[in-house]
């Protein structure tokens, strides 16, 4: 029957075609900027690793200042200090941690042809933290744990970064030469496109991920300085660069891989115990708040989401739903001309029901073609969004329309036939059919 | 077959009652051929309307095939309609979009037969009123006479036990009525209750009785004993 209805709904919608064409054009539009603004809230809102992101915590320890909390109401800083990333790597609990900052370092090409040294940002981690976000390569792999410790002269370059510098070949082994140091490539990065850069998001969180990576250790040797943000509520006791190890500014982000309910609970007793013993060495003073956070709760936690981008979506909604309203109008008018067909087939033993579902079926078909329209509009729509915000994300291809929006753009264009086509259906199929009969 | 005692339906509007049937009562026995007439106004396709379930009635009974069908739900009539019902209309009221085929298929699809069932009945219906070689013609291919001969088509592959006819030959010339009131008659004496409205004398004398209406109400039974055959014994000719 269904089957049926559905090719009585196919032949109404071909005999009134200019009439479908309007409608499926009311339904696209509406479906094309609430898909547009849906893809970009989705953006930033979705899990950047799916399967895992409930078994990654971003770790935060209060260790600010005892007279006042951090400022804002996010809770403790949102990074740790690194004599605290010292402390609690010692943990044997997480089955991968890192600590990791960014910083900028000019990368030279291995020869004058390939371009002139270029300021790259360059993060350092430990070598866990391929493992820890599902990393994937294209060559190569990353760096051991022996390497972590030396440091070793290795690193991991991004594929755009081995494209520029080795035009694209297998560059493992190669050299490349970064500030005043020879550094050997371990491995290259396949297409990494991960949106909202989730393993980093104290600053500016659509960035494009870095294209170094060298082992965090670098850090003294190299005496690199992060260049993303700090905080500190204390001046070091040491002056220069050495003292940024021993002091209270928090520049670290800390990432710890805690597959069970069992290490988390672990976790944080090891954390409480460790914040306990710190304090008996006169620091964190405040309230004990140690935050062990997954994905999701830590891009609430820091409002990854504009609330700008919510807001418009949510007015892209309304647009939807009054590009539907308004063609209430048009089908109820297309369903009640054809009255004599409606009278005849209630003769024939059609019941209300039937003669719902054939209508609604009609008005869902419209609005699925409609909502394939406007899928593609929204994609290019998309497009433009990237292009425009190239400059300032620099990237173009932070807004993705993926499968979830196809989703959300059918599930829109349903929900919008079915608004548009309730009534008209409701009201045809409620007339007795004598008065439909009596149209003819 | 059908009884109505003492049905009454008022059209109302802000201004105005009309009194469509007032306390009209009429019997129809099984197999019986009916003819309706009345001036144009007497309630003649109200009464048809009514004693088809396409329309409801304030005040009375009404008995079809011995169920009460005043308290029915829609889902019920509806029911009643596909199975025990065929409707012929003045103007045929065939789908122009669907061939002849699909169209006698429409009361079968809604009784949800099997595919093959329904094909043998369309087959049968369709060589019964000499259509089997239009099967595939559409409703704007086919004369006033052909058309009706499919809605007629549509109403046997049904097989229902009444037949409601609404002026069946009111679109036609004098040689197509005659083809579809010989169909009718052809039809009825196979035991099928025929009730035809109709404005001609002429085609109501193929009828066994004529009912006629004026003001919703029934002001004469007329029974052509020529016409009368094959009734069954016992049932009551008119009035109830």
């Amino acid at each position: 029957m269904f089957a049926y209805q559905l090719r009585i709904a196919w032949k109404s919608i071909r005999r009134n075609l200019g009439h479908s064409l309007i409608v499926a054009g009311g339904i696209a539009l509406g479906v094309a900027v609430s898909t547009l603004f849906a893809t970009v809230r989705h953006s930033y809102a979705k899990d950047p690793l799916p399967g895992k992101s409930d078994s990654l915590f971003y770790v935060r320890l209060d260790s600010w200042d005892p007279h006042q909390s951090y400022p804002g109401d996010i809770g403790p800083p949102p990074q740790i200090t690194y004599q605290d990333m010292a402390g609690i790597m010692r943990s044997d609990i997480p089955t991968h941690q890192s600590g990791m900052f960014k910083t900028s370092l000019y990368v030279f090409p291995p020869d004058a042809s390939r371009g002139r040294p270029e300021l790259e940002q360059i993060r350092l981690c430990f070598s866990d933290f391929f493992a820890m976000f599902d990393v994937p390569f294209r060559y190569g792999g990353a760096w051991d744990r022996k390497a972590d410790a030396g440091p070793e002269s290795v690193v991991v370059i991004s594929e755009e970064m081995n494209d520029r510098l080795f035009g694209g070949e297998n560059s493992v082994g190669k050299s490349v030469r970064i500030q005043d140091r020879q550094f050997r490539v371990v491995g290259v990065l396949d297409h990494w496109r991960p949106g909202v850069k989730f393993y980093d998001l104290t600053q500016f969180q659509v960035q494009a991920v870095e294209p170094v990576y060298m082992p965090f250790n670098w850090v003294r040797p190299m005496e690199l300085r992060t260049a993303g943000n700090s905080d500190g509520w204390k001046s070091p006791s040491q002056f220069g660069f050495a003292g940024i190890f021993g002091s209270e500014t928090a520049w670290i982000q800390m990432w710890v891989e805690l597959p069970t309910a069992d290490h988390l609970a672990r976790y944080r007793a090891f954390l409480d115990a460790y914040a306990l013993e710190q304090r008996k060495a006169g620091r964190f003073q405040r309230p004990l708040d140690n935050r062990v956070r997954t994905i999701s709760q830590v891009m609430a936690d820091f409002k990854i989401v504009p609330e700008e981008a919510t807001a418009t979506m949510m007015v892209s909604l309304l647009f939807l739903l009054i590009c539907s309203l308004n063609l209430i109008g048009l089908l109820l008018g297309k369903f009640l001309a054809r009255g004599a067909e409606i009278g005849v087939r209630r003769a024939m033993g059609a019941r209300r029901l039937d003669v719902f579902v054939q209508h609604i079926l009609e008005c869902e078909l419209v609005a699925l073609a409609g909502g394939a329209v406007g899928l593609l509009l929204a994609a290019g729509g998309v497009e433009l969004v990237n292009l425009w915000t190239k400059t300032m994300f620099q990237r173009s291809d932070f807004f993705q329309v993926d499968w979830a929006m196809a989703g959300f753009a059918t599930s829109a264009a349903l929900v919008a036939g079915l608004i548009a086509g309730l009534y008209p259906a409701l009201r045809v199929c409620r007339i007795a059919p004598a008065v439909h009969l009596k149209t003819q | 077959m059908l009884h109505m005692k003492n049905v009454s339906k008022v059209y109302r509007t802000e201004i105005v009652e009309t009194h469509a049937l007032a306390d009209l009562t009429v019997h129809v026995g099984r197999g019986e051929f009916v003819a309706v007439m009345g001036p144009s106004g007497s309630g003649k396709t109200t009464f048809l309307n009514v004693a088809g379930l396409l329309d409801t009635f304030q005040r009375g009974e009404y008995l079809l095939d011995g169920t009460d069908v005043r308290r029915m739900r829609d889902s019920a009539m509806s029911r009643i309609r596909n199975r025990k019902i065929g409707f012929v209309f003045q103007g045929f009221n065939l789908m122009p979009d669907l061939d002849v085929f699909d169209n006698v298929d429409v009361p079968l699809r809604y009784r949800r037969l099997p595919a093959r069932e329904r094909r043998e009945r369309i087959e049968r219906a369709l060589e019964q009123v000499g259509l089997s070689s239009r099967m595939r013609h559409y409703p704007s291919q086919l004369s006033g006479g052909q058309q009706q001969r499919v809605a007629i088509a549509r109403v046997l592959a049904g097989d229902p036990a009444l037949i409601l006819a609404d002026e069946p030959t009111g679109n036609l010339d004098s040689v197509m009525s005659h083809e579809i009131l010989d169909l009718l008659e052809r039809i009825n004496e196979g035991g099928t209750t025929i009730i035809m409205v109709t404005h001609s004398a002429e085609c109501a004398a193929h009828a066994h009785r004529q009912i006629h209406l004026r003001d919703g109400r029934m002001v004469e039974v007329d029974e052509p004993p020529s016409l009368v055959r094959g009734r069954e014994p016992g049932l009551a000719p008119g009035l109830g």
